[in-house]
């Protein structure tokens, strides 16, 4: 599952969204979320339509259930309906910004739901790494991020992919793989060490 | 609070756990809290969060579906009140049941109003036609009110969502039949409330109103509106 790391090379031809570059999708979404902290409900509408079925993938794929997905979604806006003030374009893309909230409500979420993981990652999914919502700039994180995780070792690869993209906990990840929670632990700090190691060196 | 920080010995490593939603929840929960004074640990989860999003865009993209945003309305709208006493399983439900209503009713588009709206539960089985719904908002926005009138159980039920009375004011729920003088119905008092169908309305509830009107504490010592209406909407057939 987690092998496919070679990337479809297909990547230009991904970005479906055409008219909408990455830059001027970054500022569109900003001049909405600084409309959001005015409390102009017609912005966060406007966000709404433009990143919705985004941040709602990414929290059914934390999630799993699409009714509870659906439900921390709306949080999800509240959410930013409360705090857009508070983003900081120095932080980070709007898109990272909002799609951070997104992922830590759904885990938060799964946590407190606590039911059963069905299914793991279907295979293949990173060749979808090519996505109408990157722009050029998201492309070249996006390769760097790719190759550095090829140089991750292959567990702590994979833990560290299925605890982002999945949200999966420390100790479903030792269930997973047989070893106690104290070795995941020390997988995934390693992990992200020689992660942050490479990015930074590129 | 005082007690040792799990994360002093790692920080790099717990804001990127915590990026990750690998964090066993307490201290999760201790980190959040943490991050609120800490604009360095802030730092290295922005980091983390920038470094990671690329295998966020990943997530197949998927619609939701229309209930979602009115319930986001709703949750907006109806500030504290709909947003924390309300449970999440149950709104979402409720907007789904009164969409069909409104759906129903025709009149879709502005519609979404804030649907955190619940009727009270266990809905008898009666005669078709028997069974009248009002959304009481101001102008469409924010629904105030949701009515239910049941000719066949002889109940009409109020449930307040939004509804606020000014200091030392009531807030009294009138029927106003076509081209009749408005009926009251009695005060908007709690959350839910129970009151009598007026005998107007027994017969005519198709294209009947329903509007709130700010009156002296106690309601209109006239037996007649004497406020202004705050909100009002049209009786629908279930």
């Amino acid at each position: 599952m987690v092998q496919a790391w070679k990337l479809g090379r297909r990547a230009a031809a991904g970005r479906g969204d055409g008219a909408l570059g990455s830059a001027q999708r970054d500022e569109d979404c900003a001049r909405l979320i600084a409309g959001i902290a005015r409390e102009d409900r017609a912005a966060l509408r406007a966000l709404y339509e433009a990143t919705a079925p985004k941040l709602l993938g990414i929290i059914l794929r934390i999630v799993g259930d699409r009714g509870a997905a659906e439900d921390t979604l709306q949080e999800v806006f509240v959410r930013i309906w409360q705090r857009a003030g508070s983003y900081d374009a120095a932080s980070g893309t709007p898109l990272v910004w909002l799609a951070a909230i997104a992922r830590h409500r759904a885990i938060d979420r799964l946590r407190q739901d606590r039911s059963a993981r069905v299914a793991p990652l279907e295979d293949g999914w990173i060749e979808r790494l090519p996505d109408p919502w990157d722009g050029e700039a998201d492309l070249a994180d996006r390769d760097a991020l790719v190759r550095c995780l090829d140089r991750v070792e292959g567990p702590q690869r994979e833990c560290l992919v299925l605890a982002y993209c999945e949200g999966w906990s420390r100790e479903e990840l030792a269930e997973r793989h047989g070893k106690p929670v104290n070795t995941i632990k020390t997988w995934l700090r390693r992990g992200l060490l020689s992660l942050r190691g490479c990015l930074e060196a590129a | 609070m005082s007690t040792p920080k799990p994360w002093a010995e790692d920080p790099e490593g717990t804001a990127g756990e915590y990026v990750l939603g690998t964090l066993p929840p307490k201290e999760r929960a201790a980190f959040v809290e943490a991050l609120k004074a800490d604009a360095s640990l802030r730092a290295l989860v922005i980091a983390w969060e920038n470094r990671l999003a690329p295998l966020a865009a990943t997530a197949p993209p998927a619609a939701p579906g229309p209930a979602t945003w009115a319930g986001i309305e709703a949750r907006i709208a109806g500030g504290p009140v709909a947003v924390e006493e309300t449970g999440d399983a149950r709104i979402l439900k409720l907007q789904r049941r009164l969409r069909r209503w409104r759906l129903a009713a025709g009149v879709a588009g502005a519609l979404a109003a804030g649907l955190a709206l619940w009727i009270a539960a266990g809905v008898p089985s009666v005669p078709e036609g028997a069974q009248y719904v009002a959304v009481v908002d101001r102008g469409g926005a924010l629904p105030a009110l949701i009515v239910r009138v049941d000719l066949a159980g002889n109940t009409v039920q109020v449930r307040s969502l939004a509804a606020q009375a000014p200091p030392d004011r009531s807030l009294e729920l009138w029927y106003v039949g076509a081209g009749a003088t408005p009926r009251s119905m009695g005060l908007v008092t709690g959350a839910s409330a129970r009151l009598s169908i007026p005998d107007a309305l027994r017969e005519g509830a198709e294209g009947g109103s329903l509007a709130v009107t700010v009156e002296p504490k106690g309601g209109s010592p006239t037996g007649s509106p004497t406020g202004p209406v705050v909100y009002s909407g049209k009786l629908l057939k279930e």
